[in-house]
């Protein structure tokens, strides 16, 4: 079952005023990069919350958080404010999650990466082909939401407005897990026989659980589009799934934090070795395998030790 | 319709492999494209120096001793489906930045050898030989491999260890070897692949992933563990590919997934699985 130990709360909210801290004081690239890590740490809570908890390993969490980008800059090309647009991109997510999601959801296993995989790159594919959302080209000129006294163009504000709404997925995320659902989702997860001997509809609680992290996702689109004010069928390819599941392993599996710390460490090693190599794939391969070979827990299950699990 | 066919033998030899490490072992290798890349490489790297046909040999033998270097050094310690995908995941990973460290971002060609250069007329169309003999290799490599394992001993044995794995050891059959030679045969398999394809596209680091997803579609919509279904699955691909190209081209690339999508909800073990496990 989830507890949000003391150990578990403090390296996510170390983590995440560190990145307020180092946005407030750091230049234009480091608030541009505190933004980049909230987006992801946002996508990996919420396939945190269905692979880790849930055991269904999703390949379409990219194109699910496309969608929400996608609805997010149609509603707003359309005409409507900021604030509206984002919910219309929410439940655009929502309801892609909750189609996947109840169809595939009587599948386990690697059949259910093969069904996820498949509905994420049917959803990439008529993206790109699709004229009116620009196909290959995708579309700019999306607008940031406007922000009570402040200026949400500012990359500091910007970058801080991403970290609270981090901040809030996570909250919203633990409350998910804390309640009578979380309860039920994970008893699903750790043996679904005995769970349905109990009255749970096992297919019917994975779908939902599927649904609300789509929900989550699709508001990580949102962010996503907000901040680069422009979206492309780049972010739907399944690879960009296997990449958030890649920050995943990385930063812990099962524990949330390990959702913010493996973003925060992915983006940082990624501009780090931008630097100096053009290959750093290659040690992130190569880390992924020690990772899963050393018993999948990632950054933060070195930083609470191997007390609990 | 002879497109069809050559496409369907070129998805068979990558997904054959694929077939027999993931379907006969139940080893989900997403690095099967890697391997496939690897061999268009080596043999391309080959062909420079010692000719086509050396590189058509070379290809698979250096892919196969890969893989069975990777099934020891790694592969085999993993435990449970979540570890395979992920641990051969990173494999892409360090496989794509090699060769990209090796052989650079540019695409390589390898010319078709001499022998199977030109056309012949086939049912009154003028046709690429080379691709009459990719039909030919595929249709050798496919019957080959339902003999060796529906009709020999040792298929027999491997189809026992899958079955059963703890009764097949105490019958005296060394599951662990069986297994090693299993997935080296996949890993020459898509080493083979490989090198077949090289003279029919370029090979860049992009194959890797390029080729896996329509070798993973194959497996699953034929079913895994099946060389029939790899056959059939295999024909139902390329027959989306290029009738879909040519008739409908706004939706082949959706067609494809749509097929998998359908297969997992109607019949989640395949077409011709061999059997429900799990």
């Amino acid at each position: 079952m989830f507890r949000l130990t003391p150990i578990r709360a403090a390296i996510a909210a170390l983590v995440l005023a560190a990145l307020a801290g180092w946005a407030s004081f750091g230049g234009y690239l480091a608030r541009e990069m505190v933004a980049e890590i909230a987006v992801l740490a946002i996508l990996a809570l919420a396939l945190d919350l269905v692979a880790g908890f849930g055991g269904m390993v999703s390949l379409a969490h990219g194109a699910i958080m496309g969608v929400g980008a996608y609805g997010y800059a149609l509603a707003n090309q359309a005409g409507l404010p900021p604030w509206p647009a984002a919910l219309v991109g929410m439940a655009a997510a929502t309801l892609t999650g909750t189609a996947i999601g109840a169809v595939s959801a009587r599948l386990t296993g690697v059949f259910f990466l093969m069904a996820t995989l498949a509905f994420g790159q049917m959803i990439w594919a008529l993206t790109f082909r699709a004229d009116a959302l620009g196909g290959d080209n995708g579309l700019g000129g999306i607008a940031r939401p406007p922000l009570p006294f402040l200026d949400s163009g500012d990359p500091l504000v910007f970058a801080l407005y991403a970290l609270v709404l981090a901040a809030g997925c996570l909250a919203v995320c633990v409350a998910v897990l804390r309640s009578r659902f979380g309860q039920r989702f994970e008893a699903v997860h750790d043996n679904p026989d005995r769970a349905a001997a109990l009255g749970i509809a096992p297919e019917r609680i994975r779908a939902q659980g599927f649904a609300i992290s789509s929900m989550i996702a699709g508001a990580a689109g949102v962010l996503a589009a907000q901040h680069m004010q422009f979206v492309s069928p780049e972010l739907m390819v399944w690879t960009a799934s296997g990449e958030v599941l890649v920050v995943l392993i990385l930063g812990g599996i099962g524990s949330l934090s390990g959702a913010v710390i493996g973003a925060a460490g992915f983006v940082l090693l990624k501009y780090w070795a931008a630097d100096w190599t053009d290959h750093w794939h290659l040690a992130i391969g190569a880390l992924l395998i020690v990772v899963v070979l050393a018993g999948e827990r990632g950054l933060s299950g070195l930083l609470e030790g191997r007390r609990d699990a | 319709m002879l497109n069809t066919l050559q496409q369907a033998a070129l998805l068979l030899l990558i997904s054959s492999g694929l077939s027999v490490s993931m379907g006969l072992m139940g080893f989900a290798n997403l690095a099967h494209g890697a391997l496939y890349m690897l061999g268009a490489y080596i043999g391309i790297a080959v062909a420079a120096k010692a000719g086509f046909w050396a590189a058509l040999l070379a290809a698979p033998l250096a892919v196969g001793l890969l893989g069975a270097a990777l099934y020891l050094g790694l592969l085999a310690r993993l435990r449970g489906p979540m570890q395979q995908v992920l641990a051969s995941f990173g494999l892409v990973f360090i496989a794509v930045e090699v060769v990209r460290i090796l052989w650079g971002d540019v695409a390589l060609t390898l010319d078709r050898p001499a022998l199977l250069s030109g056309s012949a007329a086939v049912l009154g169309v003028d046709y690429p030989i080379y691709r009459l003999f990719v039909i030919l290799l595929g249709l050798v490599v496919g019957a080959g491999l339902w003999m060796g394992v529906h009709r020999s001993t040792l298929g027999a044995m491997l189809r026992a260890s899958v079955e059963n794995r703890g009764m097949a050891r105490a019958i005296g059959i060394r599951t662990e070897a069986l297994f090693l030679a299993t997935f080296a045969l996949g890993a020459a398999l898509a080493g083979l692949g490989g090198a077949v394809a090289a003279p029919l596209y370029s090979a860049n680091p992009g194959m890797a992933i390029s080729a896996l997803i329509p070798a993973l579609i194959v497996t699953v919509i034929g079913g895994m563990g099946s060389i029939t279904g790899a056959i059939l699955g295999a024909l139902i691909v390329a027959g989306i590919e290029v009738f879909g190209a040519a008739l409908w081209p706004d939706a082949s690339a959706v067609l494809i997934y749509a097929a998998l999508a359908a297969t997992l909800i109607w019949r989640p073990q395949g077409l011709l699985a061999v059997k429900a496990r799990r």
